[in-house]
């Protein structure tokens, strides 16, 4: 009787939706304006492909870094569809603010490089989001007016060279994202615990090999080299145009920009090594992701699942490609000829080699900016330095129930 | 007193003394304008960014106006959304924000009932609470009756409480004879006539003052307004909002020459406001100030 | 009056206080003792005395509201305070419907609202009683009016009361409302969650919080490195209570001296004059506060042209910057903290100079003139009488306006906000700046961390603030209530 009803059921429904073309509402959240273009690009595609629904779709624009401030803020107003950077994954799915993915993740799945999709993976092993770009990194961008091939394998030619012109190497040492490059270059560790709002952290051994106050000995004599400036994205891309800045470290977002002002010198390359303690060292990065995720609120929420895996499907990925310089995550987009031919794209890919997965519970950026600031400032108080690195990793390490 | 008076026989050491006070001036004028002429010359810049290099731009061009008056489908820039959405929260809010306000004064001032005291007393307890505490909480009363994100929301956000801004006109209140009162009361007139016809009229100051003040508060706020509209459609956005993410970080270095562009054309209304009523704006907040 | 009298004076406010709300309770008793059928029958059907004394359009009102009261009750008041003392047990969870291509919710518990519906509910409740026991008494007071025979009052008489005798009841019933709703329920709500750990992992809908107790006032006044509110705290209380104090005087002083330079009569063009200064008031706060952070901005113009002629460079040698590549004006605790506060002067000076002008001009003129005649020099002049007269003025203003600096969100948030990193590695750790005030420190917890928690525990502490420094300064201030001197 009961299955029966459920056929019957689902008859009507299947009726119904051939009958009449369903209203849907869905709102979309991309990262910034530069976006459109593209975005309702996808939203013609994607209207285009599901004719049998009268589908409108509002974009908003909320920054891909600021998209879990948002979204806690109110889950329920947040919009249907969203990206982020994957470094929020946590902080979204610790607060069960993603949806899981039902419709067909082994699709999602299959067609993303393994690195994304496990990003996009929750503690339960389910998939809660959508891959939509694997250029959430950073390398090293230069103009070949100023630097050889060989300069830029080090960052202590670099700045020598910089210093030498009198022109900078831009570095967002306040920044814990960025700074994360040298200590783990280093050897030293800032991983999440399995609980998913902490962090263990190794910044202030003394037992290793090259020991955290080395680390930090060498950003000091680096901050302090008159060819290098503390320039997070925004100043960079401000020394980029007036020429003062011509090298610096930033990533895919900013490849239009620094080519822009460089024309036939621009060029990029994976991350130099460093002097620490006396030895040549690669520096490090955080490998990132952009995720799409959907709201389980969203009163559409099968929908919103339908849109979220088109705007990340191989096609979308590739359009986004040529629009923004951003690297797909989709292994077949990642493959074709134009994206392996983008310079930044291939430093991204070299630079794949010495990058960790980022996974950072919250309480992680704060300590680390301010590290940075310090360092930046030449350590203005002259705070005993493993006393400085103490304190960091306490921060760092930090229950997030204060 | 007349100027030339005193400069008609001038000593020597007056002259020097003069001078002295008028390049003080100029120069104290100089610090309060070099930045509004940097937000000018901003405005009128070719560079998208804000200048780095040269004080003075290159180039002129009034580009970033047209831009901001015309704007294409670009969501950073939707000004004249903008505008027409604060303008119509801008209205609205200064019609019922005054009236709550000049209500609230009367009663206060003029009449005499047993919760006055204690009404005043929790007033001036309430305003020494941080507002921001309970934003989040206004936010979800407004999400029950589905006022957030409308245009509505924000009008009830701005107003609702805004009887607690009574101060200032009381005091302006509590200057007006108590005798004029008196002889309408005598001539038959109840309460509300005394208000309306008497008391009023004769507050032009303050109703100026509380009426530039409640139009102005959409213009400038945008914590609440970020709050309140969270949709992150950006045609829904007030000026305050819109403006304030052009210069955030991912925009600030292509829409500065708009978001100053933005900010002239903004700056003119209010500037012809304070203008017409400059007069009845001091006066109003002096003659409300008195009593504070 | 000395202290003592003060305390008595108020301890007999209180017992005023409580001997009016025990007489209230008296007269509804009485009411209800020495009332008739109809007015006993009020207490059930509140319009009951009214109808049956010819008062029909306000019985009838009075009794559909107290229909919707107890019509709330099943509906509104009952499932919200029920859940009060735990704020919900049922988690939200959901299941994907792969038919209706929709996520089916259980019927789960929201923290959040079950906390706000309760307010409102106290609220309703509050009202519903005291309205109860005003309507007995005013039952009992038409019955004894119609027993002696005196004139009911028809429902035109009370309405032409509330343009008249009770005016006050009209004009403040809107506000009040709003008020309430919008300000004080919003208020309790945000108190109470101070003693709630509603945060970052406790956040509705998906997930409840509940009550801890103190808790959160344990933890801000306790101090290791992995929990740093307390210092955090001392530190931005600290620099809190110096930038109003600053900010508050800096300006008003400067806007005295402005007015009175400008309208010095040895000045030529004031008009000329006041413009300049107020152009910068034309401009909305936010828009020259975002200029001017792009202005001072490491990368921005004004060091572009520091570098340009040396300055930096020098600074740099004589040891006052530490890098060579700029003058951190926004972005160092020592050159932020005094560039927010000339910031400040600079948007504010403008506006107290208008109020300042408008004082001066009613200055009674035979003052300064008689002190003139005396052979007061102007700077006698200016600090025996114009200043206590400025003063005298716009003293109460002045505690209000510091009061007002302790919340000054809007200056320092727009300038710190995304330029300005810590270096203080205890402050970093609960995510707060040198020049953070206390409520741009609770804005960032509630925005940047949803640490909603601690934000309700730093409001508290900030009203307490307030309230001190109110109470100590208008007592000082204020001798009696000059409240009708001018009338």
């Amino acid at each position: 009787m009961k299955k029966i009803l459920a056929l019957v059921l689902v008859l009507m429904m299947a009726m119904t939706s051939v009958a009449f073309a369903e209203d849907i509402t869905l709102r979309v959240w991309v990262g910034d304006n530069n976006d459109e273009a593209w975005i309702n690009g996808v939203i013609e595609n994607f209207k285009a492909a599901h004719p049998d629904n009268n589908y409108t779709i509002e974009v908003g624009i909320v920054s891909e870094g600021d998209c879990s401030k948002n979204v806690l803020a109110d889950p329920e107003a947040a919009a249907d569809v969203f990206t982020f950077a994957d470094d929020q994954f946590n902080s979204l799915y610790n607060a069960g603010a993603l949806q899981e993915v039902v419709i067909d993740p082994e699709t999602v799945i299959a067609d993303n490089a393994e690195g994304a999709v496990a990003a996009a993976t929750g503690s339960d092993g389910a998939l809660y989001a959508y891959p939509a770009t694997a250029d959430n990194g950073y390398f090293m961008f230069y103009s070949k007016e100023y630097f050889t091939e060989e300069d830029v394998q080090s960052l202590d030619k670099m700045l020598e060279v910089a210093a030498a012109a009198g022109k900078k190497v831009g570095f967002p040492l306040s920044n814990g994202w960025y700074i994360y490059s040298f200590f783990k270059g280093a050897g030293l560790d800032m991983v999440i615990n399995e609980d998913g709002v902490t962090n263990t952290c190794n910044w202030n051994a003394t037992d290793t090999e090259i020991k955290g106050v080395d680390v930090v000995e060498a950003l000091l004599a680096i901050a302090q080299n008159p060819g290098f400036i503390n320039a997070d994205s925004d100043p960079f891309v401000a020394g980029v145009k007036d020429g003062s800045i011509i090298a610096g470290v930033s990533g895919t977002w900013n490849a239009n920009v620094a080519q822009e002002a460089w024309g036939d010198n621009y060029a990029a390359v994976k991350l130099p090594t460093f002097t620490v303690a006396g030895q040549q060292v690669q520096m490090s990065s955080f490998a990132g992701y952009k995720l799409v995720g959907v709201n389980p609120h969203s009163e559409f929420v099968g929908d919103a699942m339908d849109f979220a895996a088109f705007m990340t499907n191989e096609e979308s990925q590739l359009s986004r490609f040529e629009l923004r310089g951003q690297g797909p995550a989709n292994k077949a987009a990642a493959a074709s000829e134009a994206v392996q031919a983008a310079p930044a794209i291939a430093a991204l890919a070299n630079q794949a080699a010495y990058a960790t997965v980022q996974r950072v519970a919250d309480p992680y950026w704060t300590p680390a900016a301010t590290l940075g600031e310090i360092i930046a400032n030449n350590n203005p108080d002259g705070t005993d330095l493993q006393t400085m690195l103490d304190n960091t990793v306490a921060g760092i390490t930090a229950s997030a129930l204060q | 007193m007349t100027h030339a008076e005193h400069i008609s026989k001038p000593s020597r050491k007056k002259i020097v003394r003069l001078t002295i006070r008028h390049v003080v001036l100029a120069l104290l004028a100089a610090f309060w304008l070099i930045p509004i002429l940097w937000l000018v010359l901003n405005a009128f810049s070719v560079d998208k960014g804000p200048n780095l290099s040269h004080f003075f731009p290159q180039a002129f061009t009034l580009d970033h106006f047209k831009n901001i008056l015309l704007p294409g489908g670009d969501s950073v820039n939707q000004f004249p959304r903008w505008f027409m959405n604060t303008l119509i929260v801008g209205c609205f809010n200064c019609v019922i924000s005054s009236a709550f306000v000049l209500m609230v004064a009367y009663a206060m001032s003029c009449m005499r009932f047993k919760a006055r005291k204690p009404m005043m007393n929790v007033a001036i307890i309430l305003n020494l609470f941080p507002g921001f505490l309970s934003m989040i909480a206004v936010y979800f009363i407004l999400k029950e009756f589905g006022l957030t994100n409308s245009l509505t929301g924000l009008v009830i956000v701005y107003s609702a409480g805004s009887g607690m801004g009574y101060l200032i006109a009381k005091g302006f209140f509590d200057t007006i004879s108590k005798s004029l009162r008196e002889a309408a009361w005598i001539e038959g007139a109840n309460e509300f006539t005394v208000f309306w016809k008497i008391i009023l009229p004769l507050a032009k100051p303050i109703i100026v003052y509380t009426v530039i003040n409640a139009f102005l508060a959409p213009w400038m706020d945008f914590v609440m307004a970020s709050l309140m509209l969270n949709s992150g459609v950006s045609s829904g956005k007030t000026v305050a909002l819109g403006l304030f993410a052009m210069v955030d970080k991912v925009n600030r270095n292509n829409y500065f020459g708009e978001f100053c562009a933005g900010g002239v054309i903004v700056s003119i209304p209010i500037s012809i406001l304070f203008v017409i009523m400059q007069k009845f704006y001091v006066e109003g907040i002096t003659g409300g100030s008195v009593k504070g | 009056m000395s202290m003592t009298q003060q305390a008595r004076g108020r301890r007999s406010g209180l017992a005023r206080a409580f001997s009016s709300v025990g007489e209230f309770f008296a007269g509804t008793a009485e009411a209800f003792r020495k009332g008739d059928a109809f007015t006993r029958l009020s207490a059930l059907i509140s319009g009951a005395g009214f109808i049956a004394r010819g008062q029909i359009v306000k019985g009838v009102l009075k009794t559909l509201l107290e229909a919707l009261i107890i019509y709330l009750i099943p509906g509104f008041i009952l499932p919200n305070l029920s859940k009060f003392g735990t704020l919900g047990t049922v988690v939200a969870q959901k299941t994907f419907d792969p038919v209706t291509r929709k996520n089916v919710w259980n019927n789960y518990d929201n923290s959040f609202l079950i906390l706000l519906f309760s307010v409102m509910s106290m609220a309703v409740i509050l009202v519903a009683v005291v309205l109860w026991m005003k309507n007995m008494r005013a039952a009992y007071e038409l019955q004894q009016t119609q027993e002696r025979g005196k004139h009911v009052n028809s429902f035109r008489d009370d309405v032409e009361a509330l343009l008249n005798k009770r005016f006050h009841v009209t004009l403040l019933s809107l506000p009040t409302l709003g008020v309430v709703l919008f300000i004080i329920i919003p208020l309790v709500v945000m108190i109470l969650i101070a003693f709630t750990n509603y945060d970052h992992d406790h956040l509705p809908p998906n997930a409840l919080f509940t009550w801890v107790g103190f808790n959160n006032f344990k933890s801000l006044f306790s101090m290791t490195a992995e929990s740093s509110f307390g210092y955090s705290f001392g530190h931005v209380l600290a620099w809190t209570l110096v930038w109003s104090v600053l900010a508050t005087f800096t300006c008003f002083i400067g806007g005295i001296l402005m007015a009175m330079f400008i309208n010095n009569r040895n000045t030529m063009g004031k008009r000329f004059w006041r413009t300049c200064f107020m152009v910068t008031m034309a401009v909305p706060q936010f828009v020259s506060l975002l200029l001017v952070r792009n202005f001072f901005a490491n990368q921005g113009i004004v060091n572009t042209i520091c570098k340009n002629i040396g300055l930096t460079d020098w600074l740099f040698g004589i040891g006052a910057i530490p890098t060579a590549n700029y003058i951190p004006f926004l972005t160092n605790p020592a050159w932020a903290r005094p560039m927010i506060i000339l910031i400040n002067i600079w948007v504010g000076v403008p506006y107290q100079m208008l109020i300042a002008t408008g004082i001066l001009m009613n200055i009674p003129a035979d003052l300064t003139e008689a002190a003139r005649i005396d052979g007061a020099n102007a700077w006698q002049s200016f600090w025996h009488i114009t200043m206590p007269y400025i003063l005298f003025v716009m003293g109460p203003s002045l505690v209000n306006q510091v009061v007002a600096n302790i919340n000054n969100f809007t200056v320092i948030y727009l300038l710190s906000h995304d330029v300005y990193v810590t270096q203080n590695q205890y402050m970093a750790n609960a995510n707060a700046s040198e020049v953070d005030l206390l409520i741009t420190w609770l804005f960032g917890l509630t925005q940047d961390r949803q640490n909603y928690k601690m934000a309700s525990v730093i409001g508290i502490l900030v009203f307490v603030v307030c309230a001190i420094i109110t109470l100590l300064a208008f007592n000082k201030m204020i001798k009696g209530d000059k409240e009708e001197s001018f009338q």
